[in-house]
């Protein structure tokens, strides 16, 4: 009941004594340089290695593993379905058939079809958690609210995503991204131990940043048939394999950018103290006084990042145990417990967070990402680096 | 996950139907709701607490009719309403021990249930809690956790169940889905969540460092013309039926008195904004103070709401 219960938060309890939290805290909120448990700077992200186009199955697919063995597994595949309006949506098509004096209401109600974002359809699956927790599916809405929001207007995937996926009037394509998680299982184990080490590597670091990369590059890799029907006919797909066309278009090598669009990014942002901390493991993210998801994409328009997306999520640090202070504490030596135990800070001793965050911390924890040489844009730098085959 | 317990209706909804030659004749059918407010009027707020009286804490929160559904309904001239305002009933269950199985919990466990009625929306909802039901418990848990001390409740539970009786639309009804489309009407939703069920907390009297309440702004491009040179502009608490295209929209759970933010969620493309000559904000900046606005106004109706219960209990003891 209880696992069931704090599963349903998006955040996970952090398995650390109030002193360990309070030694992390300390360091981690030091002025200008934090000292993070693993020695790196505050932007910088933990190494991985990624591999694109593994399964033969599928449309596109990528697999990303970090050192400690954790790894994710992205498929995405496509399928062709018939467009049906929404039944109360005016139907300009019929009406405008009415005559002249209808045509004004036809347009009322545009029935141009530009895609809708039901037609990606994300799941994840996360060792640990029934499909229907709200872990994954908010992980699952997170990024699939950006990753259909992206509206490019420019002649290569004018309209975004979405757009892509109108084939005709009548047809589009439904995207099905999967994302499995896979969490490091070297020991040698009997059936009963496996079924430990998935309940108890429950609470890894929050998935997130992994699986947005993952599923970045396996939406890069994501090839559909070409299409050989034109205008309203019923769709007809070239059987070539070769011949088909990624989903996001590639240009040619001769043109600049190897991708022009690229599917956006989402960043897990914490801030501890004054600090601005990215890619956070499991015990950096236990003291974090507040976390943000961040979506990111490339503007065309202009050189700057673009954001689309902002969703905070519950720092665990709210669910801790607070640490006793000595002058409170019964079983020190000569000191009294008081009554009222004293609601203010100690230095020293832990207290869970408590409040929310002020719109200072908020600003600065974009202007991180967002700004001009910035950590959003050594990360899609970085992205861009990867060879997609 | 299917329903597999229940005969459940058609899922693609029904209307009754519009017939062409009525459309003619009576031109305003299909008229399209227009914002009759100020970018920065908010819509009125009915709020009550105490209505449940099996539940610890309860309240019932109410949104103003915009101007054109309350024409429609003194006027009627079509079947379907142009727009639709929020109605959300709240019930917090708790303080209470957690079951004998449960792990020791430090701290108050919560739990937040959002559920649409089967009736809600234009499309009927099913029985059955979906991804973005779910989705919107988890803001709504982000948001009141900030806002409740929990250590002062250790090893107990505290369920919060809120149940949406009348949606918000998430564009006019006639518009097919255009690229800009999203769940704007969730973003509504929620800020009303948070607020009733701020003032439920209030009534159960569950110490909270502030009353939390929500706020959403947003920016609305509302030009019939579809030219690019239409620039979108930023307006508090919108109501999604009666704007052609929204670009843009954020939710915040805020406290007055900490000025803090407790929940924030802000989806869709905000680079394009036009703000004020002589704000150096960036448009998201601009977005979120916008929806903090709307959180300051909706705390007004929140401290009245919970003043009120407080006199109520007291005339009670």
């Amino acid at each position: 009941m209880s696992n069931q219960r704090q599963a349903s938060s998006a955040s996970q309890v952090p398995h650390l004594s109030p002193a360990e939290l309070s030694y992390l805290y300390t360091s981690l909120s030091l002025p200008k340089n934090p000292i993070r448990p693993d020695g790196r700077s505050p932007t910088q992200f933990r190494p991985l290695s990624a591999e694109t186009t593994i399964l033969p199955g599928t449309n596109g697919s990528a697999r990303i593993g970090f050192a400690d063995g954790t790894q994710a597994i992205v498929g995405v595949k496509a399928e062709v379905e018939k467009t049906v309006l929404a039944a109360d949506t005016l139907d300009s098509r019929s009406l405008a058939q009415h005559g002249d004096a209808l045509n004004r209401e036809g347009e009322e109600g545009s029935a141009a079809v530009s895609g809708q974002g039901e037609w990606v359809q994300m799941s994840i699956e996360i060792p640990g958690y029934r499909d229907d927790d709200a872990l994954p599916i908010f992980l699952g809405e997170m990024m699939r609210e950006s990753l259909v929001g992206s509206v490019e207007h420019k002649d290569e995937m004018a309209g975004g995503l979405k757009a892509r996926l109108v084939i005709n009037k009548r047809w589009h394509w439904r995207l099905y991204i999967d994302v499995s998680l896979f969490l490091p299982l070297d020991l040698p184990v009997s059936a009963t131990d496996i079924m430990q080490v998935l309940l108890l590597s429950q609470p890894l670091s929050y998935p997130l940043p992994l699986l947005s990369l993952t599923t970045h590059l396996a939406l890069l890799s994501t090839k559909l048939p070409k299409l050989k029907s034109t205008g309203e006919e019923d769709p007809f797909f070239d059987d070539d394999w070769a011949a088909a066309e990624y989903l996001y278009p590639r240009s040619k090598p001769s043109s600049g950018a190897f991708h022009p669009v690229r599917p956006p990014v989402t960043l897990l942002v914490v801030s501890v103290g004054e600090n601005v901390i990215f890619d956070p493991n499991r015990e950096e993210i236990s003291v974090a006084d507040a976390v943000l998801a961040i979506s990111i994409t490339r503007s065309h328009d202009s050189e700057a990042l673009k954001l689309l997306s902002i969703r905070s999520i519950d720092p665990p640090s709210r669910l801790t145990q607070p640490g006793i202070p000595n002058s409170e504490n019964a079983s020190m030596l000569g000191a009294a417990p008081t009554e009222n135990p004293s609601q203010e800070e100690v230095t020293g001793v832990w207290r869970p967070r408590r409040g929310g965050i002020k719109r200072s911390v908020v600003a600065r924890m974009i202007k991180t990402v967002l700004g001009k040489g910035g950590v959003g844009e050594e990360v899609l730098e970085g992205l861009e680096g990867v060879e997609v085959q | 996950m299917a329903d597999r317990r229940r005969v459940n209706g058609p899922p693609g909804g029904t209307r009754p139907p519009v017939f062409a030659s009525l459309q003619e004749s009576t031109t305003g059918a299909a008229q399209r709701a227009q914002r009759q407010r100020q970018p920065a009027e908010l819509r009125k707020i009915f709020l009550k607490t105490g209505l449940i009286p099996t539940a610890s804490g309860s309240s019932y929160l109410e949104f103003e009719p915009s101007a054109s559904l309350a024409a429609a309904r003194s006027n009627p001239k079509s079947l379907i309403p142009p727009s639709s305002a929020l109605k959300v009933a709240c019930t917090v269950h708790g303080p209470k021990p957690l079951p004998r199985s449960a792990a020791f919990s430090p701290n108050l466990v919560l739990t937040t249930h959002v559920k649409y009625a089967p009736f809600a929306a234009r499309k009927r909802r099913g029985h059955i809690r979906d991804a973005s039901e779910r989705d919107l418990g988890v803001h709504l848990e982000t948001a009141l956790r900030g806002a409740i001390i929990a250590e002062r409740w250790p090893k107990s539970g505290l369920d919060i169940t809120l149940t949406i009786i009348e949606a918000e639309d998430d564009r006019w009804w006639g518009d097919a889905p255009d690229s800009h489309d999203a769940s704007w009407g969730m973003m509504n939703v929620l800020a009303g969540c948070i607020t009733a069920a701020s003032a439920a907390i209030a009534d159960a009297h569950i110490d909270c460092l502030d009353l939390v309440s929500g706020g959403v702004a947003a920016l609305v491009s509302d030009d019939s013309s579809k030219s690019a040179s239409s620039v979108p502009r930023l307006m508090l608490d919108v109501d999604p039926a009666e704007h052609r295209s929204i670009l843009s929209a954020c939710v915040v759970a805020y406290m007055p008195a900490r000025d803090e933010i407790t929940e924030i969620w802000l989806k869709g493309d905000s680079s394009k904004a036009a703000l004020e000559k002589g704000d150096v904000r960036s448009s998201h900046e601009a977005l979120i103070d916008g929806a903090v606005d709307a959180a300051r106004g909706a705390n007004t109706v929140l401290s009245e709401a919970v003043t009120e219960s407080i006199a109520r209990s007291i005339a009670q003891a």
